[in-house]
C-alpha cells in the first residue's frame, strides 16, 4: 500500500511511518520511513531521509541513510551525503555529495 | 492541472505544515496545520490534531482542533470532532460526536466572508508602546588618566560601579 504525496501537496515537517511513500509534491523537514521513499520527478524534498530504499528521480537536498539501497534515475537530481550499502547513480543523473557504503 | 489526490496511509504521520491544491486522505496521523483549497477526509483510522482550513472537509476519523471550511464541513457517524467550525454547512450526521463551535458564518448578507482570513489565534493589533527615553547617561569610561595597569583601574572602578564589597585597601603599584 503506497502513500501519494500529491504534486500540489507542500509538507512543512517531519514524516514517519512504516510504509512506502511516493513524493510528487514538495517536503520539508525530515523524512523517516521503514520502508521506500521514491522521489518522483515532479518532487521536491529538502529534508534529511531515514529509510530501507530511496528511488529519486525527481530534486532531492538533504543527506539520506538508507539500510538497503539508493538509487538516482537518470532525472534526478541529488546534493547530500548517502550512507547505504548499495548505491545506484544512472547516467545522467545528477549527485553531489559524500558517499558512505560501509 | 493534476487532477491527483494524496493518500496519508495509517501509519503514517505528519507532524508540521501541509497545505495543496488536491483533496487529501488521511488514514494515519497529522500534526499541525491543513491548508487545502480541496477537500480533507479523514477516514475512520484518521487522526488530525490540526488546524485545518479547506474547502469541504468530511471527518469519520478524529479530529481535534478548529475547522474553516469555505463549502461545508461533514461529521459522518464514526466521526468525532473536538474544535470550533467555520463553514457555511455544516452536517453532523447520527451517531456523531461533536464538542465545539459553529459558526456559519454570514448569516446576513454584507458581512465578513465566511472563511475568515484571520488566523484562529487572533492577535489583536497593539501599537508597541514606545519606550520611555531614558535620561540615565551611562558616564563614557575615560581613558585612563594615570597609567595605571588593569587590576588597579579595574578595582577602583569596582568600588564604584558594584554594590558595597568590603574595602580592602588597594595598594597602587606603579609600573614603570
Amino acid at each position: 500500500m503506497a502513500n501519494v504525496i500529491g504534486s500540489s501537496i507542500v509538507i512543512d515537517g517531519e514524516i514517519s511511518g512504516d510504509e512506502d511513500l511516493i513524493i510528487q509534491g514538495t517536503v520539508k523537514g525530515k523524512i523517516a520511513l521503514q520502508e521506500s521513499l521514491i522521489v518522483e520527478n515532479s518532487g521536491t524534498v529538502e529534508a534529511d531521509i531515514e529509510t530501507r530504499n530511496v528511488e529519486i528521480s525527481g530534486q532531492v537536498t538533504g543527506n539520506i541513510r538508507a539500510s538497503d539501497r539508493v538509487e538516482i534515475k537518470s532525472e534526478g537530481r541529488m546534493t547530500g551525503d548517502i550512507k547505504a550499502p548499495r548505491i545506484l547513480i544512472a547516467d545522467g543523473a545528477k549527485f553531489k555529495g559524500n558517499v558512505d557504503m560501509e | 492541472m493534476a487532477d491527483t489526490s494524496t493518500v496519508i496511509g495509517e501509519t503514517i504521520l505528519v507532524r508540521g505544515n501541509l497545505q495543496g491544491d488536491e483533496d487529501l486522505t488521511v488514514q494515519g496521523r497529522v500534526e499541525g496545520s491543513i491548508n487545502l483549497s480541496r477537500t480533507l477526509i479523514v477516514e475512520p483510522n484518521g487522526i488530525v490534531k490540526a488546524e485545518v482550513s479547506v474547502s469541504n472537509a468530511v471527518v469519520s476519523g478524529v479530529v481535534v482542533g478548529n475547522v474553516t471550511a469555505s463549502d461545508s464541513v461533514e461529521i459522518a457517524e464514526s466521526g468525532r470532532m473536538i474544535g470550533d467550525i467555520h463553514a457555511p454547512r455544516v452536517i453532523i450526521v447520527e451517531g456523531a460526536r461533536f464538542k465545539g463551535k459553529v459558526d456559519m458564518g454570514n448569516i446576513k448578507e454584507g458581512r465578513a466572508p465566511a472563511a475568515p482570513q484571520r488566523p484562529t489565534t487572533y492577535r489583536p493589533a497593539v501599537s508597541k508602546p514606545q519606550p520611555t527615553p531614558r535620561t540615565v547617561a551611562t558616564p563614557a569610561k575615560k581613558p585612563a588618566v594615570k597609567p595605571a595597569p588593569a587590576r588597579s583601574a579595574g578595582k577602583s572602578a569596582a568600588s564604584k560601579a558594584k554594590p558595597t564589597r568590603k574595602k580592602k585597601k588597594v595598594v597602587v603599584k606603579k609600573r614603570r
